[in-house]
């Protein structure tokens, strides 16, 4: 028998009756307009989860497809982005908007031909005068733009500020301190320094690029680097010497077997509840930071890593590159995002509201309310190092690919007693020499650049 | 006489069965049904396969063109390359405790397994859960398991318990069996329970005959039980020698080759020189290197079986 439709039902069908032709008309402009605007690709990482990935479409992407008239960029979540990239670039495929781990990697992307020069553009919106010279200097190939550094970041000595405070103890300004503080913090049955590397080996770079820059100096760095001055070099003996010397101490969590088998949650708990006293870490560990100490109800602090004539160094690195695909089909379309993407406002959206860190643009200090202060203070010092030309190389920028790996892995043969200093060194040598002749080294801004 | 009975009359030749309709289609057909998996096996095997050889010889980065080196790669790995010789050491001692512990493991609980009758399915479920585990999940399940400062060992290292108290992951002498450890942990589950598929086919007769004739349990085992399943047990002694020149994924979750190299295998190797030194070619020729490894293992079992093994 058949059911009459009762009034509720009536007015479920004029309801649906009367929206669709009104979303027949919305969706179909809405139609309409994406299909007037060129479609670009770029690809997230999102090998940690997808919750940063998806925090930098909200600040970047998405206001941008919302102000521009021309362009839509369609973004992806991709875990392993940078292996994904390499292989898709490789079939002339990947997506139009390229992200590198940084320069070096970058490099040889660009050796390979597979991306597009960015000079005309950096004309056309002003990047020459809007990003610090050193930056750019480091996209270049033979004089021509490549590629933008993003994501400029420093290292820094973290404290417990609390335990320092309980116990008396001043954070140390030479190496000479810090050596002599963390005996006094070994004696007090407190680990010197939370550092592991189980998660993440490259850890190792962190504490290799700072003792070279801050035992043997930037200028030392930068003079090999540049084919000025050998590896194997007495300064260099002495600063991997003393990292040497850090970690047969057992100041790294206790002992090298710990180091390797310690998670960066485990050695930060350990920091924040004093077992640890302190780390040397790049800027992006203040969110954990922030996480941990606030449990713990301690307080952090930090200071520039020490050197060794007591001097403030900064040792610069670059998170990331992007770059122009050169089967891009658009690249104009690209060139609008990408300077859209380094916008003062868009760069600040994205630290306050994602944590990261900051391409070498200058941002407002009005636009950076609301981070935390000690970040900001982070901030402030790496940008005035940056522009006074007074920084030091972090390893994952400045280094070439075989060089770094052969620094990060050969650094355990020697804390295990397999190689000597010397021989440590002079493999540096015989690696660099060869990345040298392959032109496989980054673009290493002349010194006197400033910003 | 000869000659004349090849000859073949005129008329005969005509009425040939000229590749009958018949014949043409008993051989011809199973060709077409083939077809298709012989050609995307062409495309997605040997086409890639001749290209790893070919970017064997060359220097390619990953991307971009590649230039011609000969055998430079190869002779930079055999001669050149301390890391390659260590990571084969490792795929060796790795490919030596997978052909002894899991197997015996698996071995020893298929027999005690199988002529269990009531709850039996609870004990093969039990053996096989951790083999439908994910790897990244029981890698970092023992990681911190065998934790000296945290999990159960660190709770027995907190009460003083001796021996507690040592990184086994964070040691050059015991990381490649501790991974090997937890890799075994998952993988023998699964190897008892094709030993147990393999006893459950052995006819019951024969274990009867066995005991009239006065066999022990041991002299059962060696006498009717292996026989048995010897072919499940040699291929999965193949397979496995196949897998160890293959091992990476538990390494690079744990360790990614370290500490100081100690756990690092062939296939670490490539990843690292394709994804992060730039050294495609390089990696190419290693990878190929390993496929040769694994085609002498294959060979050896062609070889023994020809000569009348049965295996």
């Amino acid at each position: 028998m058949a059911k009459r439709a009762g009034p509720q039902q009536l007015a479920a069908v004029l309801v649906f009756v009367l929206l669709v032709p009104v979303a027949a008309i919305s969706g179909g402009s809405l139609a309409t307009r994406a299909q007037d605007k060129s479609t670009i690709t770029m690809w997230l990482d999102s090998t940690s989860g997808s919750e940063t990935a998806e925090c930098r479409i909200a600040a970047a992407v998405d206001p941008f497809n919302a102000q521009s008239d021309s362009v839509m960029v369609e973004p992806r979540l991709q875990p392993n982005r940078w292996q994904a990239t390499q292989t898709a670039l490789a079939a002339g495929e990947g997506p139009d908007v390229v992200y590198t781990p940084g320069p070096a990697f970058a490099t040889q992307v660009t050796e390979a031909g597979q991306f597009l020069p960015l000079d005309a553009y950096a004309e056309q919106y002003g990047w020459n005068e809007r990003f610090a010279p050193w930056a750019l200097d480091l996209g270049k190939s033979d004089g021509v733009l490549y590629n933008i550094p993003n994501q400029v970041e420093t290292l820094a000595l973290f404290y417990n500020q609390t335990l320092f405070e309980e116990n008396g103890w001043q954070p140390p300004t030479t190496i000479d301190e810090l050596a002599a503080l963390s005996e006094e913090i070994a004696a007090a049955g407190i680990i010197p320094f939370a550092h592991a590397n189980q998660e993440f080996r490259d850890a190792n770079e962190w504490f290799i690029g700072e003792y070279l820059n801050h035992v043997a100096g930037p200028e030392n760095v930068y003079a090999a680097l540049t084919g000025e001055k050998p590896w194997t070099d007495p300064e260099f003996v002495d600063a991997i010497s003393a990292l040497n010397e850090a970690q047969q101490n057992g100041w790294f969590m206790g002992g090298v077997d710990r180091y390797y088998t310690t998670t960066f949650a485990d050695a930060n708990a350990a920091l924040a509840a004093g077992e640890a006293a302190m780390k040397i870490e790049g800027s992006w560990t203040v969110a954990d930071l922030n996480t941990f100490f606030g449990e713990s109800g301690s307080e952090w602090g930090w200071v520039p890593m020490p050197s060794t004539s007591g001097d403030a160094i900064y040792d610069l690195g670059i998170g990331s590159t992007v770059s122009i695909n050169a089967n891009a089909e658009n690249p104009d379309a690209v060139a609008e995002f990408i300077d859209y993407l380094f916008t003062p406002e868009t760069q600040a959206r994205l630290v306050v509201e994602c944590g990261d860190s900051p391409a070498s643009v200058p941002l407002e200090e009005d636009a950076l309310a609301g981070i935390d202060p000690q970040y900001a203070e982070i901030l402030v010092a790496q940008n005035e190092a940056s522009a006074a030309g007074g920084y030091g190389y972090t390893v994952w920028t400045f280094f070439p690919p075989e060089t770094r790996t052969h620094m990060i892995e050969n650094i355990e043969r020697l804390w295990s007693g397999g190689m000597t200093v010397e021989e440590y060194l002079q493999d540096v040598q015989t690696t660099f020499d060869q990345e040298v002749a392959d032109g496989a080294v980054p673009p290493i801004p002349n010194r006197s650049l400033t910003g | 006489m000869r000659d004349t009975a090849v000859q073949t009359h005129p008329s005969l030749a005509l009425h040939r069965p000229r590749w009958s309709r018949a014949r043409l289609r008993r051989h011809a057909v199973p060709w077409l049904f083939v077809l298709p998996i012989l050609l995307i096996n062409l495309l997605v095997v040997l086409g890639p396969a001749v290209a790893a050889v070919y970017y064997s010889m060359t220097d390619w980065s990953g991307i971009g063109a590649a230039d011609f080196v000969g055998l430079a790669n190869y002779q930079e790995l055999f001669f050149e390359d301390p890391s390659f010789l260590s990571a084969f050491v490792h795929n060796v001692v790795w490919l030596a405790m997978f052909l002894t512990v899991p197997i015996a493991m698996g071995l020893i609980a298929a027999s005690l397994l199988a002529p269990i009758r009531r709850g039996a399915l609870f004990f093969r479920l039990a053996l096989f859960i951790p083999y439908v585990l994910p790897s990244v999940v029981v890698a970092h399940l023992w990681s911190s398991l065998i934790h000296p400062d945290r999990g159960v060992v660190g709770w027995l290292n907190e009460r003083g318990v001796p021996g507690t108290d040592i990184a086994l992951l964070g040691r050059e002498s015991t990381v490649l069996p501790t991974i090997a450890f937890i890799d075994n942990w998952r993988w023998w589950g699964f190897l008892m329970v094709l030993f147990l598929a393999g006893m459950q086919n052995i006819p019951p007769d024969l274990f009867e005959a066995a005991r009239l004739d006065g066999a022990n349990r041991w002299q059962e085992f060696r006498d009717v039980t292996l026989p048995g399943i010897r072919p499940v047990l040699v291929f999965m002694i193949l397979m496995t020698s196949i897998w160890s020149f293959l091992t990476f994924d538990f390494i690079w979750i744990i360790t990614q080759g370290g500490p100081a190299g100690a756990s690092e295998v062939l296939s670490i190797l490539v990843f690292k020189n394709a994804f992060q030194n730039f050294e495609a070619g390089y990696a190419a020729a290693i990878g190929i290197t390993m496929s040769l490894f694994v085609g002498v293992v294959i060979s050896i079992f062609v070889v023994l079986r020809r000569r009348g093994w049965e295996i």
